[in-house]
């Protein structure tokens, strides 16, 4: 019996903007604490080089973007190392959905930071859902 | 006045989201932008070099480039060389573990002790590096030093500067028929027009011997790069005073 597909989650890698920071602090929370057994973090930085194992996973898996500036660097590395963007979230969007929770902090977010960051990872933890659930959910929802 | 991006170094991070080495690399590459070389270094996020347009390409060619690698995959070294140029110096986290006998970082969202003491550690290395590039003159052409006294440089802005939106400016031009992508043209022509140089034969030597400095110009078209060159300016001045 094969294993349960996971769902890819790749975040911004970007080191210079908070928006970046919340994308990576959203993609642990998912991975790490709230759906540790249906996500894989796939770091960007193996995508650029075209490492084997990354491309696989994405081209096995359905991917979750996340990214922290209009440049799209996550989704557009997914979707040129032949993977499928099941959804990608621009953390922009997503604070406008919260803006209650202002983010501030690149090395370390500030606590509105980390609730834009927790309020994100709930959101593609629905999303994960649908996706294992074999809903798929509208990829461009 | 603009500023031709002259004398400041490369920083890129791999960034890896997997392991804690990797937020070593992106903690150290912070701390020498925001602290401890703020007026002498910028960055770059690794996939623009794909994602992006030529100028984030021209990175690594531009700036003498420090990849930070947190393990032996060394994505950054490889990635910047495969799609940029090939960096200045290619520092591995791992690597200087072991050379310090310091321990093994772990926490991918928050570093242990020894996480900690590896982003100072290789911060400082780092910033080391950025010292001994700023003593020597880089030839963006090639994209290696070369043996030569270094410029008098004008100030430097103190503060982190972050590549990912501006890249290199480029500029295209049409020479013998074919379109060519010239670097830093555009932040050229306005150095040029700020300081009064007008286009005319007069400043066209300069014009020629300055763009030279960031592309290569074959020996054998440069009568034709000069003609082409002094046409965009032509141009590049009067959309300015149209703009006016």
């Amino acid at each position: 019996m094969n294993p349960q597909p996971k769902v890819v989650i790749v975040p911004c890698s970007g080191i210079g903007k908070t928006y970046g920071t919340v994308s990576r602090e959203a993609a642990y929370e998912v991975t790490g604490n709230i759906r540790p057994e249906e996500t894989q973090l796939v770091a960007l930085s193996l995508l650029v080089l075209g490492d084997e194992s990354a491309r696989a996973a994405v081209a096995r898996n359905p991917a979750i973007t996340i990214d922290g500036c209009k440049l799209g660097c996550a989704t557009k590395m997914v979707q040129e190392s032949g993977g499928t963007v099941a959804r990608d979230f621009a953390v922009l969007d997503v604070y406008r959905r919260y803006k209650q929770f202002k983010p501030q902090g690149i090395s370390e977010l500030n606590q509105g930071g980390q609730q834009l960051a927790c309020a994100l990872a709930e959101e593609i933890a629905a999303v994960v859902d649908d996706l294992t659930s074999g809903s798929q959910g509208d990829p461009h929802a | 006045m603009p500023e031709l991006p002259r004398k400041k170094v490369g920083i890129v991070a791999c960034s890896g989201e997997e392991l804690a080495e990797g937020t070593v690399t992106r903690l150290a590459a912070l701390k020498v932008l925001e602290q401890l070389r703020p007026a002498d270094t910028v960055t770059i996020c690794l996939p623009l070099f794909l994602a992006g347009g030529e100028g984030d390409r021209a990175f690594a060619r531009f700036y003498p480039t420090v990849a930070i690698d947190g393990c032996d995959q060394r994505c950054a070294a490889r990635a910047t060389k495969l799609y940029s140029g090939k960096p200045a110096a290619s520092v591995v986290v791992t690597d200087l573990i072991i050379e310090h006998g310091l321990g093994k970082p772990e926490g991918l969202r928050s570093l242990n002790p020894a996480g900690l003491q590896t982003v100072e550690v290789t911060a400082l290395h780092v910033a080391g590096l950025v010292d001994s590039f700023l003593d020597k003159h880089w030839d963006r052409r090639r994209g290696e030093f070369i043996q030569e006294m270094p410029q008098p440089e004008a100030g430097q802005p103190v503060e982190a500067t972050c590549s990912c939106v501006s890249g290199i400016p480029i500029q295209k031009v049409e020479i013998n028929g074919k379109t060519v992508t010239l670097v830093a043209l555009p932040l050229i022509f306005e150095q040029f027009r700020q300081d009064g140089k007008m286009p005319a034969n007069g400043t066209l030597g300069e014009l020629l011997e300055t763009v030279r400095v960031y592309n290569a110009i074959p020996a054998a078209e440069e009568e034709t790069y000069a003609a082409a060159l002094l046409l965009a300016y032509l141009e590049f001045c009067k959309n300015k005073e149209a703009a006016a």
